[in-house]
């Protein structure tokens, strides 16, 4: 019998990270990536296979390159499936996968398995935020990484965060720079936090590029301002938005939210690094540090494998540091942008599947577990079973969530028919 | 006993069946203390289909019960309580073999003969009602008068319309007993006392009254899946396989543990199920039985081919002894109800079984003869044995 090989989830930088440490090591890996290319949420590609013309920092492109040339030369050890989706694990320890090009679901029973499915982004809710015409900042960067294009007319990006006005960068150096940029938090309050921050280095001189691009496009950033509605109006939006004090309303044809990234947990198996089948968690969607620091969580979830298996592992020491220095460069960014939390109108949807309103959330008994507010309230029942609204309950409710124990598959919707074709690698 | 109006007690367990008898004690002007483990609809209540159904019940008893607990559904919706949440669709009691249209045939004419409405429909008419449904189907019987109703919706509308306070993650250690009658319950190193007990916990009944040699639990694997339609259900009624009937019948078969029902529900998704495996308790799903079941369905009803599975979640099953739910007074100890047992009929029975456990606790007389049920009835097995 071949040896069973190491099982990674997620060809972003961490998975991929992962994988080509492990084959490097010697060991046979499995690289599963539900898009048609790795890349993960950074290097995504254009569908058609040209190149991404998005304009990101030298730095991100030059370490993607690097990595790939590195799978490259050990492609012998490394079997990479495209469009192929992990589900989870089922209660008999398989780990399920959604082969979709070959509308089947297959089992398999790997050594060991790195899962590293990145993060998911969250937002505040308002009334209107799911209006056609209204997007995730992150959904219209994929979009336009995808595209090449940017969104045609009036674009308004607001929330928290850096991809805020990094998105808004790449817009405007794509041909359409957005109307203006809306943070939510008030950065130029907390100087001392923003020193400490210009201090870090690698990130910041992104964030200066990014500041330059929309100072020439003369963009303006606006600290303390929020959206508080969207209403449909003929093909665009009308955004009430409040700055500081003022109460202001817009026209635009799209209005891009984002509110920050939080690991990607829904269905993943808990960590257990100990275990017969050891599992471990890597990049963000373990801990959402950033590009950088996904690059060096794969390697050290890679090395921490190694060393469980008895393959020894030097250089953990070092990598933990620099994850230390990524860990606090975003506590710092957390720090400067941190803002109150609103309560939304009771009329806003917090369940986008569903169609359940924050006033339907607030119906629910103040103790209500998980599955009351999942059964009762229908919250997190449809299609993102939670990856979305989960976040959003946690942070009106003021405490987390609890995951379903044991974690559910299947993590994605999947085809009656594929799952129907089942196959194992068991012998029965 | 204290006076009704006065009465205290504690029920354990705030499934459907401890929803409803905290409901109609409460109604009945006694006081509820409503306990449970974990929260409402923790257990079996919240991780099962729905059907309030006649067509699937064993000849007997359970038939007649199920014709009584059905009407009750219907007075509930009639009058306010349960309007809204109870719905009336027909169940397809369907065959894929000489075998199986024989064994629904039989089925038929006990139904019939428990005064039932029952109607024989032909492969053409079935298809004209249910388009698309597979060629294997070659017989099957309308019960026009079934219905459904998801067990955790019915437990938030019982206590939400009495306003009972529910003590969530309490769970029972012990039934306290005082001079030889039931004095409260042991919640950790607290006593809430109370002048009777109801223990409606589900499997969780076992430990707490020693009945682990008659309760087994049945764990049930079922899979959600999305949208067939915008809202209402996607097909006309309820498909229920032979091969659930046989189980239910007591009928052994080689893929056994697989009764299939296609369940269209009233978001215009698909419940579909469901596995039997006795003395299984945990709540874990495998994808071999999640796809044997979809195999079995999409032989049923092909085109379920274009539906997404959601999830998967599985429930745990409360199975007596001898297949027959336990609801009475407790035969040895004075001042304890029992009401447990229900296995996969329990969301079509509990409403009335709590109503008639509250009677039983308030020291009347239930709607109907519960003799069946009586816990006495394993006393009288033990001596025997
Ligand atoms: C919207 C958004 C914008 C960002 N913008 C920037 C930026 O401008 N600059 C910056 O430095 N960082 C940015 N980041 C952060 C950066 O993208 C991440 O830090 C980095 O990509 C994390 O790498 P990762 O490998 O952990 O996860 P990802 O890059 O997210 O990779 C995860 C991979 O797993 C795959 N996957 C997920 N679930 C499954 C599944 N069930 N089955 C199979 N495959 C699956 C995904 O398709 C993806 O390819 C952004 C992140 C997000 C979400
Ligand atoms: C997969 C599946 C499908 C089903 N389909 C149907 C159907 O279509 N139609 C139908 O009629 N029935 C169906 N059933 C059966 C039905 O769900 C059950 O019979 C019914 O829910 C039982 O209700 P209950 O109140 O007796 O028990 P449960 O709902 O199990 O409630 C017991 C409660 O007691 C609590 N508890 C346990 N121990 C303690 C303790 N020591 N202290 C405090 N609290 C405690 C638990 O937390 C739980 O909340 C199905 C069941 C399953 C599993």
């Amino acid at each position: 019998m071949t040896e069973a090989p190491i099982l990674i989830v997620g060809g972003g930088p961490a998975g991929a990270s992962a994988a080509a440490t492990l084959a490097e090591a010697g060991l046979p890996v499995l690289l599963v990536e539900q898009r048609d290319q790795l890349g993960g949420a950074i290097h995504r590609q254009p569908a058609n296979g040209a190149g991404n013309h998005v304009w990101r920092p030298a730095r991100h492109r030059r370490n993607w390159a690097a990595l790939t040339a590195r799978l490259r030369a050990c492609a012998g050890m490394i079997e990479i499936r495209t469009q192929t989706v992990f589900l989870g694990v089922d209660g008999e320890g398989r780990f399920l996968f959604d082969d979709r090009r070959a509308g089947r679901v297959f089992a398999s029973r790997p050594r060991a398995a790195i899962v590293a499915v990145g993060a998911v982004e969250t937002i505040r809710p308002f009334p209107g935020w799911e209006l056609p015409g209204v997007m995730t900042a992150g959904g219209a960067q994929v979009l336009l990484k995808e595209t090449g294009r940017p969104p045609e007319g009036p674009i308004l990006i607001a929330g928290s965060g850096p991809l805020l006005p990094a998105l808004a960068a790449q817009l405007a150096r794509a041909g359409n720079p957005p109307v203006a940029v809306l943070e939510r938090g008030r950065p130029w309050r907390r100087p001392a936090t923003l020193a400490r921050l210009a201090l870090a280095g690698g990130p910041m001189g992104e964030a200066a590029a990014y500041a330059a691009a929309l100072a020439l496009a003369r963009v303006p950033y606006r600290g303390g301002a929020v959206v508080t509605r969207a209403e449909p109006d003929g093909a665009g939006l009308t955004v009430g938005m409040r700055i500081g004090a003022d109460e202001r309303v817009l026209r635009v044809r799209h209005l891009l939210i984002h509110d920050g990234i939080e690991p990607n947990r829904v269905g993943i198996p808990l960590p257990a690094p100990e275990a017969a089948v050891p599992v471990l968690l890597a990049g963000d969607g373990r801990e959402a540090l950033g590009a950088d620091a996904a690059l060096l969580d794969g390697r050290r979830a890679a090395l921490q494998l190694l060393a469980r298996l008895g393959a020894g592992a030097a250089e953990l020491a070092g990598l933990e540091s620099r994850l230390e220095r990524a860990r606090r460069v975003q506590a710092a960014l957390a720090q400067a942008l941190r803002s109150e939390p609103v309560e939304p109108a009771p009329e806003t949807l917090i369940c986008r599947c569903e169609g359940r309103s924050y006033a339907d959330l607030q119906a629910l008994d103040g103790d209500a577990s998980a599955r009351e507010i999942r059964l009762m309230g229908r919250f997190g029942l449809g299609a993102c079973q939670g990856r979305f609204c989960g976040p959003m309950i946690a942070a009106l409710r003021g405490r987390p969530v609890p995951a379903a124990s044991p974690p559910r598959w299947p993590l994605r919707p999947v085809s009656v028919a594929a799952l129907a074709r089942l196959s194992t690698d068991e012998t029965e | 006993m204290a006076s009704s109006a006065a009465i205290h007690v504690a029920v354990i367990g705030a499934g459907i069946v401890g929803a409803a008898a905290a409901h109609f004690l409460a109604a009945a002007g006694a006081r509820v203390t409503l306990l449970d483990a974990s929260g409402p609809a923790a257990g079996a209540t919240g991780a099962s289909d729905g059907a309030v159904s006649v067509a699937s019940k064993r000849p007997g008893p359970m038939m007649d019960l199920a014709r009584h607990a059905r009407a009750f559904y219907v007075r509930c919706e009639r009058d306010g309580l349960f309007r809204g949440l109870f719905h009336r669709r027909s169940t397809f009691l369907v065959a894929r073999t000489a075998v199986e249209a024989e064994l629904v045939a039989r089925h038929g004419a006990d139904l019939a003969a428990a005064g039932e409405r029952v109607v024989e429909v032909d492969r053409a008419t079935l298809l004209a009602r249910i388009p698309g449904l597979g060629a294997s189907v070659c017989a099957a019987l309308e019960i026009p008068d079934d219905g459904h109703a998801l067990g955790y919706e019915i437990t938030q509308r019982l206590l939400g319309r009495s306003r009972i306070a529910i003590r969530r993650n309490a769970p029972a250690a012990e039934i306290v007993m005082r001079a030889g009658r039931a004095a409260g319950v042991a919640i950790g190193d607290e006593l809430v006392a109370a002048d009777a007990v109801l223990v409606a916990a589900g499997i969780g009944s076992a430990p707490l009254l020693g009945l682990g040699e008659i309760l087994i639990p049945r764990k049930g694997q079922m899979a959600v899946t999305d949208r067939a339609s915008p809202s209402g259900p996607a097909i006309d009624g309820h498909l229920m396989a032979a091969s659930y009937l046989a189980a239910k019948r007591g009928i052994a078969r080689e893929d056994g543990h697989i009764g299939l029902v296609i369940d269209p529900l009233m978001t215009g998704q698909f419940l579909i199920g469901g596995s039997r495996e006795d003395h299984r308790s945990d709540h874990a799903t495998d994808a071999r039985t999640i796809a044997a079941i979809l195999r079995e369905a999409l032989d049923l009803y092909p085109p379920l081919a274009h539906r997404r599975v959601l999830r998967s979640f599985a429930g745990v099953r409360t199975a007596s002894r001898d297949g027959l739910p336990i609801v009475g007074a407790h035969p040895r100890r004075e001042g304890i109800v029992i009401a447990t047992g229900f296995e996969g009929d329990g969301i079509c029975l509990g409403p009335f079984m709590g109503a008639c456990a509250a009677r039983l606790l308030l020291g009347e007389a239930p709607a109907v003869d519960l003799k069946a049920l009586s816990p006495q009835r394993f006393l009288r097995v033990e001596a025997h044995a």
